[in-house]
């Protein structure tokens, strides 16, 4: 387990490598510089020389590679552009508060009204309690979050007034957010909770609970519900990643100063640090992710843990 | 089981705990606007941006958004009023010399920052200085030094400071000397990278210099108690400002609000003073009281490639040009507060001479003609040795310029009978296109720096930009870029507001290199409680007047 766990460990630095290095090059490769050219053209070509200069970029992009690496290994990811002057690190630490929170929240939101209506989805199969179900999660699927936004915001904020409109001000203010960001967690965790549950449902050893006189609720939280967890597992890890890195519309919707647009700005504004620091945080957020998950497979399902190791 | 379950939500507490609690910003006190009825009551109001307040440092900022911000809490040698018209700031007086070369500028008595920092001429001279180094990062060397004598020399380090044009005799008084007679100068020092900046605590903070409001100092009429780029800043009055007692409002929220319909909701949950309307919402808001519009000194046009395939005829530049009926584009397809243009030049521009703007001296430049536009093109077509050459447009990937595209492209082909093809781009690859010379037409816009044609027409005479549009090394391009140079020499302003008169000409009706579009404006709701609010021109908002009731 351990040598498994280094060895991910190891994969995982790779993996950071390659994306920086493809990162790296294909963002080069954008037309344009990180500052307004409109402005840099007034400048004469020997002040223009000089405002590449002092950011380096004068230089060969492999030349400004290895910069960069060696700076990242030193734990320096550079200063932004666009915000000028900002460390790199501490606009991703100020941004990404608001996101995890609501994105948390949203997680745990969905995650636990989703398997309640998974599990009695599965338990009462095609009753109409089922259908129902079955129609608030299509809903939550096809209707878009911005949509859930922009109604909850006008209902909850603007007609009965019980929430913030919008803004940062107080915990209040992540409650629509969270709500919005929810939906499609609740949607995505019922469906798969249900078909789960109705396979494992027809299991031999279900029928073998059954016949040993155990009551019904303990076969689903016992039997049922632990070996229908394996597949939510998997796609849960997708949706916190997802969830947790912000979502560019809620967060507008909401004025959260949160990090779902980050991506798009800078990229609009060629500002290459921000960029660089950003997959580099993306990236190595969800193979930590994925790492937490394949370790969780292993406490949930025993017989992961017991396979043995190929070399 | 269980343990996951704990586990999970052990991971969430500690995760809300350590996050939750400092990242919210408060409360920004009672609903904007909502001013109490006696004195005692503190006042307030509540505005937004439109996008994140990418820094505070004046030696970086290069936008409005910024600016916006700045300009109320910094102050320079000059100030605009509630008519546009520069007023003694900082300064309190400023004489001009004869030749129009020299300006000394008195500063008031007892001058401070908000950290009690005296503000001397000295300051103005450092802030200058520092501004004019080249690599400044937001790119502004150039309003310097292409005014102040030896400016780009000290710039690109060819002399050193003492012999820049800027003199301080005594803590009291600032003797610019000017390169050539500049009319707008004193326009110029109301401009926010002109405004004095506490070097002294600029040096000691160094790299975090203006990364929280602590790492601040504020010589304006408000300074910053809250400051965070993404989600905005509150100002208080400065009670160090000279003029203190002319700031109405005692707290300022500035909120970034990236979305129209939450800024809308917010407006009518009567969270903020003013906001802006899409074109969307505009008709059912149209008759309301609280309905204004606004342009600002943004021109957008079509630029042409004077030496690409096809627009390289001048036939068939002025018959594109002549096609497009600019009121048609501005009241029902963009239908936002923005205006038809005549010219590159906003018409409300100064000329110069006192009481006469740009667009009165300049008359009817751009009209709508079918029949000629077909004949130019006929022309046009033949010169060419007739064939109809296939055009492309290029233009940002953004609502308003794929609106403005779409409509072109049917004007095109009602009016001349041809398929234009759009080409969608992001900004920075549709610059670097244009740049470099590989399209057809394009669509571009200029804000003006100043409060001076000079500030669009000069872009067609530098060496490369995205608007040149390859327009030189020919007899015409040549007599434009003269016409431009003896109006940088011109004493008169009158004889210069002339040279200016027929360099706009040569360049829109003789050469056709750009055709104007419109002028840009917005469509807002102000609470009727709000008064002189004040958007110059330059779109860039003045708080310092504004008063609620």
């Amino acid at each position: 387990m351990k040598k498994y766990i280094l060895k991910r460990i190891v994969y995982l630095f790779v993996t950071l490598l390659v994306i920086m290095t493809a990162t790296f090059f294909l963002m080069h490769s954008l037309p344009g510089t990180p500052f307004d050219e409109d402005k840099i053209s007034s400048l004469s070509p020997a002040q223009q020389q000089q405002i590449y200069a002092s950011y380096g970029l004068d230089q060969p992009v492999y030349i400004q590679y290895f910069k960069y690496l060696g700076n990242v290994f030193q734990g320096d990811f550079g200063t932004s552009t666009l915000y000028s002057g900002q460390p790199v690190k501490s606009i991703l630490a100020s941004r990404i508060v608001p996101s995890a929170l609501v994105g948390i929240q949203a997680v745990l939101v969905g995650l636990a009204v989703g398997l309640v209506l998974g599990v009695v989805a599965a338990y009462k199969h095609n009753t109409p309690l089922d259908y129902l179900t079955m129609i608030v999660s299509v809903l939550g699927i096809s209707v878009p979050n911005f949509v859930v936004a922009a109604l909850l915001q006008y209902l909850f904020g603007l007609k009965w007034g019980l929430l913030p409109v919008a803004y940062w001000e107080s915990y209040a203010s992540s409650v629509l957010p969270s709500l919005a960001l929810s939906f499609g967690v609740v949607a995505q965790i019922a469906r798969f909770v249900r078909t789960e549950m109705l396979t494992v449902l027809q299991q031999d050893y279900i029928l073998m609970a059954k016949a040993k006189g155990l009551s019904p609720a303990k076969i689903l939280m016992r039997h049922a519900l632990r070996n229908s967890m394996l597949p939510v597992l998997t796609i849960l890890g997708a949706i916190t990643v997802n969830v947790l890195t912000g979502s560019l519309a809620v967060e507008s919707i909401y004025s959260v100063p949160g990090i779902g647009s980050l991506f798009v700005d800078t990229i609009k504004a060629n500002d290459y640090s921000t960029i660089l620091g950003l997959t580099v945080f993306y990236s190595a957020f969800y193979v930590v992710v994925i790492l937490i998950i394949d370790v969780l497979y292993c406490v949930i399902d025993p017989r992961i843990r017991l396979a043995p190791a190929k070399e | 089981m269980k343990k996951i379950a704990a586990a999970v939500l052990t991971m969430a507490l500690l995760l809300s705990a350590a996050t939750g609690c400092n990242s919210f910003t408060g409360n920004s006190a009672e609903p904007a606007s909502q001013a109490g009825s006696g004195a005692a009551k503190p006042t307030s109001v509540s505005f937004y941006l439109e996008n994140e307040i990418p820094t505070l440092n004046q030696f970086a900022a290069s936008d409005n958004i910024a600016f916006t911000v700045l300009n109320n809490i910094s102050e320079g040698l000059y100030r605009l009023d509630m008519n546009d018209e520069p007023q003694p700031a900082l300064a309190e007086s400023c004489k001009v010399s004869d030749d129009k070369l020299t300006y000394t500028f008195t500063l008031r008595d007892g001058l401070k920052f908000s950290n009690g920092d005296a503000i001397t001429s000295k300051v103005f001279r450092e802030t200058w200085l520092e501004q004019m180094k080249a690599d400044a990062k937001n790119g502004y060397a150039f309003i310097l030094t292409d005014y102040i004598v030896n400016g780009q020399e000290y710039s690109e380090k060819k002399v050193g400071a003492d012999q820049v044009g800027i003199e301080t005799p005594d803590d009291k008084t600032l003797v610019v000397k000017l390169k050539a007679p500049t009319p707008y100068f004193l326009s110029l020092t109301t401009f926010v990278p002109y405004y004095a900046v506490d070097m002294s605590f600029y040096q000691k903070q160094g790299a975090s210099y203006a990364l929280g409001k602590d790492n601040l100092v504020y010589s304006g009429p408000y300074m910053v108690t809250q400051f965070d780029a993404a989600s905005g800043v509150t100002l208080v009055k400065n009670p160090n400002y000279w003029d203190k007692d002319n700031v109405k409002v005692d707290t300022v929220n500035i909120k970034i609000i990236k979305e129209q319909s939450t800024a809308l909701n917010l407006y009518k949950a009567g969270q903020l003073s003013r906001v802006k309307l899409s074109a969307t919402d505009v008709p059912s808001y149209k008759s309301s009281k609280e309905f204004t519009t606004h342009t600002i000194f943004r021109t957008n046009f079509i630029q042409f490639n004077t030496t690409a395939e096809g627009t390289k005829n001048l036939n068939i530049r002025k018959a594109l040009s002549m096609a497009v009926d600019n009121n048609t584009l501005v009241n029902t397809i963009l239908n936002n507060g923005s205006e038809a243009a005549n010219g590159v030049v906003p018409k409300s521009m100064s000329s110069g001479i006192a009481g006469k703007t740009f667009g009165s001296l300049q008359g009817t430049l751009m009209s709508y003609n079918a029949e000629k536009a077909k004949e130019y093109w006929k022309k046009g077509v033949e010169e060419l040795g007739g064939q109809v050459p296939q055009m492309t447009l290029v233009l940002d990937d953004d609502t308003e310029n794929k609106d403005v595209g779409t409509y072109l492209q049917s004007q095109f082909k009602s009016v001349l009978g041809i398929d234009v093809n759009l080409d969608s781009k992001t900004k920075e690859a549709r610059r670097s296109l244009m740049k470099t010379g590989k399209y057809q037409m394009g669509l571009n816009a200029w804000g003006a720096d100043y409060d001076d044609p000079m500030t669009y027409l000069q872009i067609w005479t530098e060496n490369t930009n995205s608007f040149r549009g390859n327009f030189k090394d020919t007899e015409a391009a040549d007599a434009y870029v003269k016409l431009i140079e003896e109006a940088h020499a011109e004493r008169d302003t009158a004889k210069r507001a002339d040279l200016l008169v027929q360099a706009e000409k040569s360049l829109v009706v003789d050469n056709a290199v750009v055709a104007p579009l419109y002028y840009i404006g917005s469509a807002y709701l102000v609470k009727p409680n709000v008064k002189n609010l004040v958007e110059p021109d330059s779109g860039i908002l003045e708080l310092k007047y504004t008063e609620v009731d």
